[in-house]
């Protein structure tokens, strides 16, 4: 483990001067942990979707960085995040996905909790048959909440409780999709599905965040979507990524496409856009469809993406959606080789963390950036 | 209470939690003493809030009048 803080001055240069985040960043368990609590739990990471809790009692645990957590859609249809945590002797209270219908018992002691985190029952605390007791004071004794937030269908998270509200930290991201703030409807179960790579989750960031690589890595894409037709996105210290100029539409046998989002303006005819919304959701919009990824850290060198694609109507073609999800699934498969291999390469111990193409990589690097300020941060406040 | 102790124990084991509501609270007017019977009580409603089960209003008032509970 490296015990001691990693140089982060090199990274903080203007690109044509920086090299990467060094190798320690992504193999090192040490710094893992520092990045964990500065870079994820200090900010807006993405955890689940709201559609993965549809109804109201619907409850899912998950872990996330170590931490059990559990999505609930409370009585009134609200998503909350609580700590998944028996305020009593520190037992996980639900171990699988399920419908709470009346209260979340813990099966321990059976301390029971509504589905809005308020603690409502504490059999025989005050001895056999007596549920109360002066000592225990329920209404300081609730679920421990965690900040959420749901835009774009995400669910977003402050574990810290320090961050700026939701829409501060991503006011610009929601000014510039403002368009696509309308409801989006979840495809299905077709429309869901997971990768699991060995690699650390900001590799996963910085391969998405470009377009430089694609005529090399998706020649596919390359076929009608052209280097030159790409665009950088810029947002120093908030999001990064890239667009296109050049999108074409999904068209079934019968010539038709998904339905649009409504009122959307004459640049999403063929526009497209890909960003990254720090720290671990890569989103991605276009008139008819959205998706979004949702990257969970599993450890240094392990990553899953949890990836689901949204339409402007409930009920879309089926047979078109699953060649929708069939298509950007061979896309995002034929980047694992190449964040598997840049997380073998850093493995080397010479690699100085490279160097970026002044005129293509500024994306990647605003993201290399934007995780050392948050090192840089959180060290001074250490 | 033999045959009531049996049916609550096959009820547990097949996590019939609406049984349980029902046992429990039968136990309770079974019980000896109140003691017995607010421990019984306390059983049925925890399940049935579990459950969001339509008896869990009646049973929590029931366990406020004897003082084992407080109001939501």
């Amino acid at each position: 483990m490296n015990m001691s803080p990693t140089d982060l001055s090199t990274v903080r240069r203007p690109i044509d001067q920086a090299n990467g985040l060094s190798n320690a960043h992504y193999i090192d368990p040490g710094v893992f942990a520092e990045e964990r609590q500065a870079v994820l739990f200090n900010n807006w990471p993405g955890l689940a979707t709201a559609s993965d809790v549809p109804e109201i009692g619907d409850a899912v645990p998950l872990t996330f960085l170590g931490m059990p957590l559990l999505v609930v859609r409370d009585r009134s249809g609200q998503v909350r995040v609580f700590q998944n945590t028996c305020r009593h002797r520190g037992m996980i209270l639900v171990d699988a996905p399920r419908k709470i219908d009346g209260a979340i018992r813990c099966p321990y002691h059976s301390w029971c909790y509504s589905t809005e985190g308020r603690l409502v029952s504490t059999p025989h605390v005050g001895g056999p048959g007596q549920n109360t007791h002066a000592g225990i004071d329920r209404a300081l004794l609730g679920l421990v909440e965690i900040r959420s937030h749901v835009w774009m269908d995400v669910i977003w998270i402050n574990i810290s409780g320090t961050a700026q509200p939701f829409e501060q930290a991503n006011a610009d991201l929601i000014a510039r999709w403002a368009e696509f703030d309308k409801p989006l409807y979840h495809g299905g179960a077709d429309s869901r599905f997971q990768l699991t790579v060995n690699c650390n989750w900001k590799l996963a960031v910085e391969n998405y965040c470009e377009s430089y690589h694609l005529p090399w890595v998706h020649p596919g894409l390359n076929s009608y979507s052209r280097l030159e037709d790409h665009y950088h996105i810029e947002n120093a210290g908030h999001f990064s990524g890239q667009g296109t100029m050049v999108y074409r539409q999904l068209k079934g046998e019968d010539g038709k496409s998904f339905p649009d989002f409504a009122d959307l303006s004459d640049k999403w005819d063929t526009a497209a856009e890909y960003v990254t919304a720090y720290p671990n959701v890569l989103l991605g919009v276009h008139r008819d469809h959205s998706f979004a990824i949702i990257l969970v850290p599993e450890g240094p060198e392990k990553t899953t993406e949890n990836v689901h694609l949204y339409y402007a109507a409930p009920a879309t073609d089926p047979e078109l959606r699953a060649r929708n999800t069939d298509q950007w699934k061979q896309v995002f498969e034929e980047d694992i080789f190449v964040v598997e291999g840049m997380q073998r390469g850093r493995h080397g111990v010479q690699f100085d963390g490279g160097r970026f193409s002044p005129a293509m990589d500024g994306p990647t690097h605003m993201f290399h950036d934007w995780v050392a300020s948050q090192l840089e941060a959180h060290r001074a406040a250490s | 209470m033999s045959d009531l102790n049996d049916r609550l124990l096959a009820a547990h084991h097949a996590d019939d939690k609406a049984a349980l509501v029902s046992l429990y609270t039968r136990a309770a007017a079974a019980a000896d003493g109140p003691d017995a019977a607010g421990f019984y009580l306390t059983h049925a409603y925890v399940f049935a809030l579990e459950l969001g089960h339509p008896d869990a209003p009646a049973l929590r008032a029931e366990l406020i009048a004897q003082g084992r509970e407080t109001p939501l």
